[in-house]
């Protein structure tokens, strides 16, 4: 459990970060993916740039509508803060569904969303709340879609050299209600399926429905099919098995020691269904 | 000279707060890696990437030039070193020279092949990485069941059946008894690999003084004087020359019940350089390198009457010992035989143990150490049985078990069980949980589509190891109590606590017996040089053997004692009360500090009169402690994703005469924490390969404290007549009672779907699978 | 093509009829290595099935992955499948069963692509 030498930079501002980037360093966010990898020599970066003094990324704010959350901020802060679980509960509820409290307390939004585990909270529910990604590079700083930004298993829209800046998710509206559960792997805490879900309901009817799922293949993905079944329709418990059978529809499942891809693709039902069920209660 | 007698509190009984407890959780505790010397060098070990593959050649160059390396070894160096031991004898055993570092074949992943020795561990992990070894891949194989089959690629090349050993046992008339029966029911039920996983890795500081010629031995063990006695045979140094030190231990769990290549290499290393040399275990090396536990396949057979009796168990025990035995690997499933009739009175058993070679890590003691593999098979088969004979699990059992007048009971396995109220805890733990009222419950749940179950275990524990005869290695222990010339108490035990409380019961026992106050006692252990020779703590016995050394030791010292106390109170009639002797005539008395002073002041002392205060006892037990105890778990199981929920965990034990309320209740939460472990979550897997692919824990499902559900902890007290304390030993209890509780459980919980058994662990997909289609 | 279809190929040197040795750069989230093997191609019937063989060992452990591949046409191109077995061994082994199954299939994937790619430039 000892890594190989390294050079350790903790750069106080993001400018210089972004030089010691450029010049071919790692990013180091909370380190509860990038550590235990080094410790087993899996990972051997030359150059960790340790993005946790840099004050003015660690901030959660409102503008316009939208909540910005600072790249370094901790789950821990993003599932505690009164504003986050005042205006985007379903962040709040991804959040604290995360590991531990340790993990929680140390982890941050920005090094998850850099990492895109495959099994990782967060996808789902930025999936389901439309988020955008702030990204700084090198030659200024760019937006992406949330469903644009996850690629592939660890692996995103992030080019060489730039780092997620901030991670921009929409208030909640009037008529909203919202949704996270997850079946966590017991060993790892990490989703063996994850499900979030956020509609709005408006004369009777469910107007719109955004459904991100995690856990079940390489990536968080929106279940569009799903949504489709569940706009327009009355929200009924039949309406939500039906719409709830559509989530796995063409995804190629993970299969592993811990759940087989049958097991996996039925839990997306289930846990849809009743995610599904607990958001339409509160819309 | 005071006259006045005073009554001391007893502290027997009480819940008093461990004593060593502080400066365990403010870290302030010295563990192995907190040791630090002058000159002290540190090794990184060379292991095998695969399981079974021939070595054609191992480059050293790169290493021994790497920056601060000041030694490379391999094999052909340590050739010499006397192979790892194994203690276990068997008729017929077949042992593989399990030599410290592999010469020219490696048999597992994690076996290993060179060590780097460096000014710095960094260093000596670096040029760990430039040693080059030329493998040549074998086919290997990790499942015991292939492993016997034919074709299967042999461990050892020279046994190519892969059998270690086989073993059988019989008692009574088994042939008649399954003629006679009306019933015979059959089941497979594995218990699996599991890591032990203490919290502290093994680690070992060894510091040879070639002027002195002497050794000393840091290492994370449970037993440090038979550490010294074989690693100095395996380095041909004279045993009392060499000195080994137990210091805080953090956790072993029989993990560390054994003697490991690294104890001998660090000692070997630091002869050849000259210097202190340290190896700590990584995380990884542990779940490879250190032994693993269970790892059974067993084949039930259970005869009876239709009225539920039960006239006679057969069982195949297929038992994976890894590719080598460690120090008791091969006599652990002979524990599980001796334990298979289990609290019931039949006569009839016959076991065949298979030993079989796997490239595996090799599998030895781990809590309870054969007893919760038989406990498991035996209370999972009573209550097929009752499934397949449709009376209760609770009634079927209060049938069988043995009568409270056949005390001591003599067992099919030969076993004496001393004394015992099985029914007690079976019907207290029902009383506790209303039994009647959640089968009702449980039934009402059925007709709404709910899946409720009840699960009972009521369990046999083999405590105290044990007589002499039934162990590899003496089953006594030692015990000095030595006063001081101030009047301080300090109590040397052969036990090794490593987590158990001693430090406070021995404290408690020695406070009640001498009638001092237990701030003035000190309890020390695991060091050679300051303890007389020990055996060690495992087995359920250092309070049942180590205590009552103590006790006997404390006894003789009062007769010391009042001798001094006759000599100063110039009287032949006295007597030892409550920290005193007294003159039974004049009443008069002196205290506990003024005999101690005396006693090495010595000034007044007539002829052959020995001076100073210390007694030492070896006690040999006449026979094991039998704790027993009924665990009732009541689960509750989403049918759609199969989830498990312990609804109410409750575990009422009989461990004898208790000493210390909140020690034996820790003693039982921690283990019914691992025997859920095992139940729910916990399994080593191997590939096809022998690649442990739960080889960290993002993949093997350690309990976590939110994962637990609260447990209920009660008890019957039914004094053991083996030992003056009426004692038995609780430390493996809860893990014995709980995994057949939960599984019988989940079982319950699914039997109206046709559900008779399920393999641990319960995995929710197991669980969904059979919900789904509703077949074992 | 071979050489620029296999994600993080480095080189390809020929030793024998289908046989080659691969200089393989592995890096896929923070996990990194470099790796040496060599890839082996047998059962060969063209055009429409092959197997490929591939090793490689580095300091954090071993993979051996073997791949029969059948191409069928269809429509204007090709239609590939593939069934396959990799072990993994060493280090990796226990970097977690969550990584290596997402890990193998984005792999195969990229390769596929890549193949895909380089046949049609």
């Amino acid at each position: 459990m000892i890594p190989q030498t390294f050079e350790y930079t903790a750069p106080k501002t993001l400018d210089e970060a972004m030089a010691l980037l450029a010049s071919g360093g790692k990013p180091l966010a909370g380190g509860m993916s990038l550590i235990p990898m080094m410790k087993l020599r899996l990972a051997t970066p030359e150059h960790l740039v340790d993005l946790g003094r840099i004050k003015d990324l660690d901030y959660i704010r409102e503008a316009a509508g939208e909540l910005h959350i600072g790249a370094t901020t901790t789950h821990y802060s993003v599932e505690s803060s009164a504003l986050v679980r005042g205006k985007c509960p379903l962040l709040s509820a991804a959040a604290g569904a995360i590991g531990d409290p340790q993990i929680r307390n140390v982890g941050t939004m920005g090094g998850s969303v850099a990492h895109a585990d495959p099994a990782a909270d967060y996808p789902a529910a930025l999936q389901a709340l439309e988020a955008k990604i702030v990204i700084r590079g090198a030659k200024g700083e760019r937006t992406v879609s949330a469903a644009d930004f996850f690629v592939d298993a660890f692996t995103t829209s992030l080019e060489s050299g730039e780092v997620v800046r901030e991670v921009v998710v929409p208030v909640e509206q009037a008529g909203t209600g919202t949704s996270y559960l997850k079946m966590p792997q017991p060993a790892s805490g990490f989703a063996i399926v994850g499900v979030a879900v956020r509609v709005q309901r408006s004369g009777g009817k469910i107007t719109l429905a955004r459904i991100g799922v995690t856990g079940l293949s390489n990536i968080g993905y929106r279940a569009w099919a799903a949504e489709k079944a569940l706009e327009g329709s009355a929200g009924s418990a039949d309406d939500i098995t039906k719409a709830a059978a559509l989530v796995a529809q063409g995804i190629d499942a993970n299969s592993d020691l811990h759940a087989s891809a049958d097991y996996r693709r039925h839990l997306a039902s289930v846990y849809a269904a009743r995610a599904i069920t607990a958001a339409a209660s509160k819309a | 000279m005071a006259t006045t007698i005073i009554q001391t509190e007893k502290l027997v009984g009480k819940r008093i707060r461990r004593r060593e407890d502080p400066r365990l959780i403010t870290g302030t505790a010295t563990y192995v890696d907190d040791m630090q010397m002058p000159g002290m060098h540190h090794a990184a070990i060379v292991r095998s990437p695969h399981a079974a593959a021939k070595i054609r050649s191992i480059s050293i160059k790169a290493a021994a030039e790497a920056p601060g390396v000041v030694a490379v070894f391999t094999g052909k160096d340590t050739e010499k070193v006397g192979p790892v031991p194994c203690g276990a004898s068997l008729p017929g055993l077949r042992v593989p020279h399990h030599y410290i570092l592999a010469i020219d074949r490696v048999y597992l992943v994690g076996h290993p092949v060179a060590v780097v020795v460096a000014t710095d561990r960094y260093l000596a992990r670096d040029a760990a990485d430039l040693v080059e070894v030329d493998w040549e891949v074998l086919p290997a194989v990790a499942d015991p069941e292939k492993a016997i089959a034919p074709g299967a690629p042999p461990v050892h090349p020279q046994w190519p059946d892969n059998v270690a050993f086989v073993y059988n046992q019989e008692g009574g008339d088994v042939d008649k008894a399954f003629a006679e029966a009306e019933v015979i029911v059959k089941q497979r039920i594995t218990s699996q690999r599991l890591i032990p996983s203490a919290m502290e890795t093994r680690g070992v500081l060894a510091e040879w003084r070639g002027a002195d010629r002497q050794m000393t031995l840091y290492t994370s063990t449970q037993v440090p004087h038979l550490v010294r006695t074989l690693v100095a045979g395996m380095l041909g140094l004279e045993e009392n020359r060499m000195r080994v030190v137990a210091p805080e231990v953090g956790g072993g769990f029989g993990s560390k019940l054994n003697i490991y290549p690294e104890e001998a290499l660090m000692g070997f290393v630091s002869m050849k350089i000259g210097k202190p040399v340290k190896w700590i275990e990584s995380r990884r090396e542990n779940f490879l390198c250190t032994i693993h536990g269970r790892g059974h396949v067993d084949y039930f057979e259970v005869a009876a009457k239709k009225d539920g009796t039960i006239l006679g168990i057969k069982l195949k025990l297929i038992q994976d010992q890894g590719a080598y035995h460690q120090l008791l690997g091969p006599a652990i499933p002979t524990l599980s035989v001796l334990m298979m009739p289990g609290l019931y009175r039949t006569k009839n058993i016959r076991a065949e143990v298979i030993g079989v070679f796997t490239n595996c890590t090799p599998t030895d003691a781990y809590r309870g150490a054969g007893r919760p593999e038989a406990t498991h098979g035996i209370e999972r088969m009573v209550d097929i049985l009752a499934d397949e004979l449709g009376i209760d699990p609770a009634e079927i059992r209060l049938k069988n078990f043995v009568h409270n007048e056949e005390f001591p009971f003599p067992t099919a396995t030969g076993l004496t069980y001393d004394s015992g109220d099985y029914a007690a805890p079976l019907q207290k733990a029902m009383g506790i949980v209303d039994y009647t009222k959640l089968r009702a419950e449980q039934a009402a749940a059925r007709k709404q589509g709910k899946l409720m179950g009840i699960g009972i275990c009521t369990y046999g524990e083999i405590c105290g190891f044990g007589p002499s005869p039934a162990t590899p290695a003496g089953g006594w222990e030692c015990g000095t109590v030595r006063v001081e010339p101030s009047g301080k108490v300090t109590l040397l035990t052969g036990s090794c606590h490593h987590g158990q409380g001693e430090e406070t019961t021995f404290a408690q026992l020695a406070a009640d017996e001498l009638g001092v106050d237990i701030d003035d006692i000190l309890v020390l252990r695991g060091d050679t040089a300051i303890v007389p020779y020990g055996i060690g703590t495992f087995g359920s016995r250092a309070t049942a053997i180590g205590g009552t050394a103590l006790y006997y030791a404390m006894q003789d010292l009062k007769v010391k004692m009042k001798k001094f106390g006759a000599i100063m109170l110039d009287s032949h009639d006295v007597s030892y009360a409550n920290g005193q002797v007294v003159c039974n005539k004049m009443g008069k008395s002196v205290s506990f500090k003024e005999i101690a002073a005396a006693s090495y002041r010595a000034m007044k002392l007539p002829p052959n009169t020995e001076p100073g205060l210390v007694s030492t006892h070896f006690w040999e037990p006449p026979n094991f402690t039998f704790g027993f105890g009924a665990h009732i778990a009541v689960t509750e199981i989403d049918p759609e994703t199969g989830q498990i929920t312990v609804r109410r965990y409750l575990a009422v034990d009989d461990c004898g005469n208790i000493i210390n309320p909140l020690i034996v209740d820790g003693q039982v939460h921690g283990g019914v924490a691992q025997g859920m472990g095992q139940a729910l979550w916990e399994q080593a897997v191997y590939d096809d390969n022998g690649q442990l692919v739960t080889g960290e824990y993002t993949d093997y499902t350690m309990p976590r404290a939110h994962m637990m559900p609260w447990i209920e902890s009660q008890h019957t007290t039914t004094p053991s007549p083996v030992n003056p304390l009426g004692v038995k030993g609780v430390g493996e209890a809860g893990t014995i009672g709980a995994s057949p509780s939960l599984v019988n459980s989940v079982v319950d919980a699914l039997s109206h779907l046709g559900v008779r058994h399920i393999d641990m662990p319960l995995t929710p997909e197991k669980i969904w699978k059979l919900v789904a289609g509703g077949k074992n | 093509m071979l050489a620029r279809a296999i994600p993080g190929c480095e080189g390809l040197e020929q030793t024998g009829p289908d046989e080659y040795r691969m200089k393989m750069k592995m890096a896929l989230a923070s996990l990194s290595g470099a790796f040496e093997g060599k890839v082996k191609i047998t059962d060969q019937s063209p055009p429409s099935s092959f197997r490929l063989l591939v090793e490689g060992s580095s300091k954090i452990g071993f993979v051996k992955g073997e791949g029969l591949l059948k191409l069928t046409p269809s429509g204007e191109g090709t239609e590939v499948a593939y069934e396959g077995d990799a072990q993994i061994g060493g280090t990796m082994a226990a970097i977690g069963q969550r990584l290596i199954d997402g890990t193998s299939k984005m792999m195969i994937k990229k390769f596929f692509e890549k193949l895909a790619a380089e046949s049609a430039s």
